[in-house]
C-alpha cells in the first residue's frame, strides 16, 4: 500500500512539474494587426523623449545586424556612445549571422524583437511588404524630417517605393552603398599568361578563363565561382550593363528572353572546364580563401571585397586589380544595379521609439559615417558625405568607386514565385544542367503567372514605366496598376 | 454487476491510477509537441501564408502540389536515397555487429569507434565531409587518384550523376554505428546454448549465421528495419549542409524541399503550401511503414 502511495505521489509530482513547465513559458502572443504593443524586455517602461535624461535607469536599445565585416567599427563607436551620450541610452549590439530575416520575424512573433535592426537593399529574403503589412516595423516619416539627418543622408532623395517605402510610408533610409559587381584579377597569373588587356566583352572573359586554365596546367585555373548567389557575382551585372533586365518596365511584365546570349556564352566556361574545379559547390568564403592562395585568376564581386581582401583574407602573395564588368558587345547600354546599405528599421514593438531614433541618428551622423566610409566599409550614398570623405584614406575601396552607369532600379513587384527563382534557374542553365531556351520559357511562364495571381489577389501592384530608359531607369513616369 | 465503487477499488488495486498518472506527462507532451502541431498544419492548407498574413487561395495549393515537378522528383529522390542507404547500411551494420560480438580483444574499442559518428551532430560531420569531397586537392579524390581508380577528380557534390552516392556515403557513415549497437543488443539476447548445439551438429560459421543467428534475430530485425526505414525517409539534415538540395535539385528529398519552402533565406516563407506538402510526405511515410509492417508480420513468428 505504501509503495502504491509513493508511486502515485511520484507520478503526481512529475505531472505537476511538467504542466507547470509547459504553462510557465511565453504566454503572450503578438497580434500583428493593431494589438497591444508587447511589453519591453528587461521590464523597461516607455519614457517620453524629454524625460529620457531624467530617469535613473538606462534606456536599453537593442540593435541587431547581420553585418560582420564592420563589427569592429560598430563595437568601438557604440562603446563611445554608451559612455558619452547625455540621454541615458545604452545600445546593445547583437550580430545575427544566419537566416537574418527569419530571425527578425520569429523574434517579433515571440515578443523578443530588437528595437532597431540593420537593413540593406540587398538583404536576401527580407520582404519589406510583409514586415510593413504585418506592422512589425514602424514608419519613420516624421523622424526623417530632422534637419541634421536630412542634411547628412539627403533622406528625401533616397526614398524608393518598394525598397524602403510602401504606399508613402518610409521605413528606412540608406546611409551607404555597395558598388555594383567588378571583376577582380590576380595580376601575377595574368602576367604569367601574357595578358595585358582586360576583357571588355563576356566572350573575351570566357576566352581569358580558358587561356589561364591551359597555362595553369592543374596548378591554377581561370575563373572561380561559388554556390552562394553565383548569378549576382558578375553575370547579372554584365547583363544589366548590356541592357538586359528581367522585368520589362514598359509592358509591366517579366521577360527573361534577353538572357539567352549571355547564358550561352557563360556556359562555355563549364564546357571548356575553365573554372576552378568544384567551385560551383563551394561557399563564398571558401572561394575567397582559394583566390587569396592564388589558385585561380578571375573572381567577381562588389565593393565588399575591398575589405575582404585587406582584412578578412588579406592578399599578400600577388597584386590584384579591379576592373569593370564586361558586357555583351563591349558597350554599356544599361544601368548596373547598386545595393544600398546601412539602413535601420524601427520596430513597432519598441517602447522607446524616440530613444531608438536617437540611436539611428547617431549611426547616420556625419562623424559616424565619415569614420565608417573612410574605414573602407562601404561607399557614400549622399553627395554631402561624398564631399566629406577623404577618398585617399579608404584603401582599396577607391578601386570600387562608383561609375556613372551605376544606379538603383525602380523596385519591381515582390511576387511569390512557385518553384526555383530566376537566379537558380539561370545559373543551372549556365552550368548546362538545363537547356537555355527551356529555362527562359519556364521563367517567363512562372514569373508572369505569379505576377498575374498576386496582382489579382491584391498582394502587389503591377509597375509600368512609360519611356523607360535602361541607362536612366528612374527618369520615366511610374504607374501602379491593379490589373 | 459490480458497482462503481467496486470498479474503482478494483482498478486501484491493479495500479491503474498510478499508471495513468505516470503516463500523463508523456501524453501531455506528445499532445503539445506532436499532435497539436500536426493538426495545426491543416489550418493553412488553403492559404498563402507568410507567417504573418494569410491570403485565402482555395484549392490552389493542392493543384500546385499535383503539378509541382520539383516536389515529385524530390519524392523519387527520397525513395532513391532511402533505398540506397538501407541496402548498404543494414548488411554492413549487421556484419559489423556479428564481427564485434565475437569475444575478441579490443572489440569494445572498435564498437566505440564505430558508434562515434552517432554522437556527432549531422551538420558537423557533413561539413567535414564537404571538405573531404572537395574537387581541388580534396582528400578523397587524391586517395582515389593515387590508387588509380579514377583518372581525374570527381565532382562529388556538383555532378548530378554522383551527388546521390556522395550523400548516401555520408548517411551510411553517420548511421552505421547506431544500427550496429542495436544489432549487437539483439545478438546478445540469443542464448549461447543454441550456438553450442549448432556447433555439435557440425554447422560452420556461415550456416550458423543464416540458420541460427538471422532467424533468432528476426523480432529485433523487424524493429530495426522499421526504425531504419522511417528515419531514412525523414533524413535531410546532412543533405542541407552538403548540397542544399542541389545541383539543379538533384539531391532534394521531400523534407529538404519543404524546409526550403519555409526557411529559405532567399524567398518569403510559403508556409501554406509547405503544410500541404508536409501532409503528403507524412502520408507517404505512413503508407510505407504500414506496408512494411504488413509484409513483416512473419518476422514475429520465428520464436
Amino acid at each position: 500500500m505504501k509503495k502504491r502511495l509513493f508511486r502515485i505521489l511520484l507520478a503526481a509530482t512529475v505531472t505537476a512539474s511538467v504542466l507547470v513547465g509547459c504553462g510557465g513559458g511565453e504566454t503572450k502572443t503578438n497580434t500583428p494587426t493593431g494589438g497591444a504593443a508587447p511589453p519591453a524586455e528587461g521590464g523597461q517602461t516607455a519614457a517620453p523623449a524629454e524625460n529620457l535624461a531624467a530617469s535613473g535607469d538606462k534606456i536599453v536599445i537593442n540593435y541587431w545586424t547581420e553585418d560582420r565585416h564592420d563589427m569592429g567599427y560598430f563595437e568601438e563607436k557604440i562603446k563611445e556612445f554608451n559612455e558619452m551620450n547625455d540621454q541615458n541610452i545604452e545600445i546593445v549590439l547583437t550580430t545575427i549571422t544566419e537566416d537574418y530575416p527569419n530571425m527578425l520575424a520569429m523574434s517579433y512573433s515571440s515578443g523578443n524583437a530588437p528595437d532597431i535592426a540593420g537593413i540593406a537593399g540587398a538583404t536576401t529574403g527580407f520582404s519589406l511588404k510583409t514586415f510593413a503589412e504585418a506592422e512589425i516595423i514602424a514608419p519613420v516619416n516624421d523622424y526623417i524630417k530632422d534637419e541634421e539627418f536630412e542634411k547628412v543622408t539627403e533622406a528625401s532623395t533616397q526614398i524608393v517605393e518598394g525598397m524602403n517605402a510602401i504606399d508613402g510610408n518610409v521605413y528606412w533610409i540608406p546611409t551607404a552603398v555597395r558598388s555594383g559587381s567588378r571583376i577582380i584579377y590576380n595580376k601575377s597569373i595574368l602576367d604569367e599568361a601574357g595578358v595585358t588587356e582586360y576583357p571588355k566583352t563576356v566572350q573575351e572573359l570566357v576566352d581569358l578563363s580558358k587561356l589561364i586554365t591551359e597555362k595553369g596546367a592543374g596548378q591554377f585555373y581561370g575563373m572561380g565561382v561559388t554556390s552562394s548567389s553565383p548569378l549576382v557575382r558578375w553575370m547579372e551585372g554584365s547583363a544589366e550593363m548590356s541592357g538586359i533586365y528581367r522585368y520589362d518596365y514598359e509592358n509591366g511584365k517579366f521577360n527573361f528572353d534577353g538572357y539567352k546570349d549571355i547564358i550561352t556564352t557563360a556556359n562555355q566556361l563549364f564546357t571548356d572546364n575553365s573554372i576552378f574545379p568544384g567551385s560551383a559547390t563551394q561557399g563564398v568564403d571558401a572561394m575567397r580563401a582559394q583566390f587569396t592562395e592564388g589558385t585561380f585568376g578571375i573572381w567577381a564581386n562588389a565593393s565588399q571585397e575591398a575589405g575582404v581582401f585587406t582584412d578578412q583574407f588579406p592578399i599578400t602573395k600577388f597584386d590584384w586589380v579591379v576592373e569593370e564588368l564586361p558586357t555583351m558587345d563591349g558597350e554599356v547600354k544599361g544601368t548596373l544595379n547598386l545595393m544600398t546599405q546601412k539602413g535601420y528599421l524601427l520596430f513597432s514593438s519598441c517602447p522607446n521609439k524616440d530613444a531608438a531614433w536617437e540611436v539611428i541618428k547617431f549611426f547616420s551622423s556625419e562623424d559616424f559615417l565619415k569614420g565608417y566610409l573612410e574605414g573602407g566599409y562601404a561607399l557614400p550614398v549622399s553627395s554631402y558625405m561624398t564631399e566629406r570623405v577623404d577618398s585617399t584614406r579608404t584603401g582599396r575601396l577607391a578601386d570600387f568607386a562608383l561609375k556613372n552607369y551605376e544606379g538603383v532600379y525602380p523596385s519591381i513587384p515582390a511576387i511569390t514565385v512557385e518553384g526555383d527563382d530566376y537566379k537558380a534557374v539561370l545559373w543551372s542553365a549556365a552550368k548546362g544542367e538545363i537547356g537555355v531556351d527551356e529555362a527562359i520559357a519556364d521563367l517567363n511562364t512562372r514569373y508572369n503567372q505569379a505576377l498575374d495571381t498576386d496582382v489579382s489577389m491584391g498582394k502587389v501592384k503591377r509597375v509600368i514605366i512609360k519611356n523607360f530608359d535602361p541607362l536612366h531607369p528612374n527618369d520615366g513616369t511610374v504607374e501602379y496598376l491593379d490589373k | 454487476m459490480s458497482t462503481w465503487k467496486e470498479k474503482i477499488k478494483h482498478a486501484n488495486s491493479r495500479g491503474d491510477f498510478a499508471a495513468a498518472l505516470m503516463l500523463l506527462p508523456s501524453v501531455v507532451l506528445l499532445a503539445v509537441t506532436s499532435i497539436y502541431p500536426f493538426f495545426w498544419l491543416f489550418r493553412y492548407v488553403c492559404y498563402d501564408y507568410n507567417g504573418f498574413i494569410a491570403y485565402y487561395t482555395g484549392t490552389h495549393n493542392f493543384t500546385r502540389m499535383l503539378s509541382d515537378t520539383t516536389f515529385w522528383k524530390s519524392v523519387l529522390h527520397t525513395f532513391e536515397y532511402a533505398g540506397l542507404k538501407l541496402i548498404f547500411i543494414l548488411p554492413l551494420s549487421l556484419l559489423l555487429a556479428v564481427l564485434l560480438n565475437q569475444k575478441l580483444r579490443g572489440s569494445s574499442i572498435f564498437r566505440g569507434i564505430y558508434f562515434l559518428p552517432t554522437v556527432i551532430s549531422a551538420s558537423i560531420y557533413s561539413l567535414i565531409f564537404s571538405f573531404i569531397f572537395a574537387v581541388f586537392n580534396g582528400p578523397l579524390n587524391i586517395a582515389l587518384q593515387n590508387l588509380g581508380w579514377i583518372s581525374k577528380p570527381v565532382d562529388w557534390l556538383g555532378d548530378v550523376n554522383v551527388v546521390m552516392f556522395a550523400v548516401v556515403i555520408v548517411a551510411v557513415w553517420g548511421g552505421l554505428g547506431n544500427y550496429m549497437i542495436l544489432f549487437i543488443s539483439g545478438l546478445t539476447s540469443i542464448s549461447e546454448e543454441v550456438y553450442e548445439s549448432s556447433r555439435i551438429d557440425g554447422a560452420n560459421g556461415i550456416q550458423t549465421f543464416f540458420n541460427v543467428t538471422l532467424p533468432m534475430l528476426s523480432p529485433v530485425l523487424k524493429v530495426i528495419l522499421m526504425l531504419a526505414i522511417t528515419s531514412a525517409f525523414k533524413d535531410y539534415e546532412s543533405i542541407m549542409v552538403l548540397t542544399g538540395g542541389g545541383p539543379n535539385n538533384r539531391s532534394h528529398v521531400m523534407f529538404s524541399y519543404i524546409y526550403k519552402l519555409i526557411f529559405s533565406s532567399t524567398s518569403t516563407p510559403q508556409i501554406g503550401y509547405a503544410t500541404v506538402l508536409s501532409i503528403v510526405a507524412a502520408l507517404i511515410i505512413g503508407v510505407i511503414t504500414a506496408v512494411y509492417l504488413f509484409l513483416a508480420r512473419k518476422l514475429d513468428d520465428v520464436i
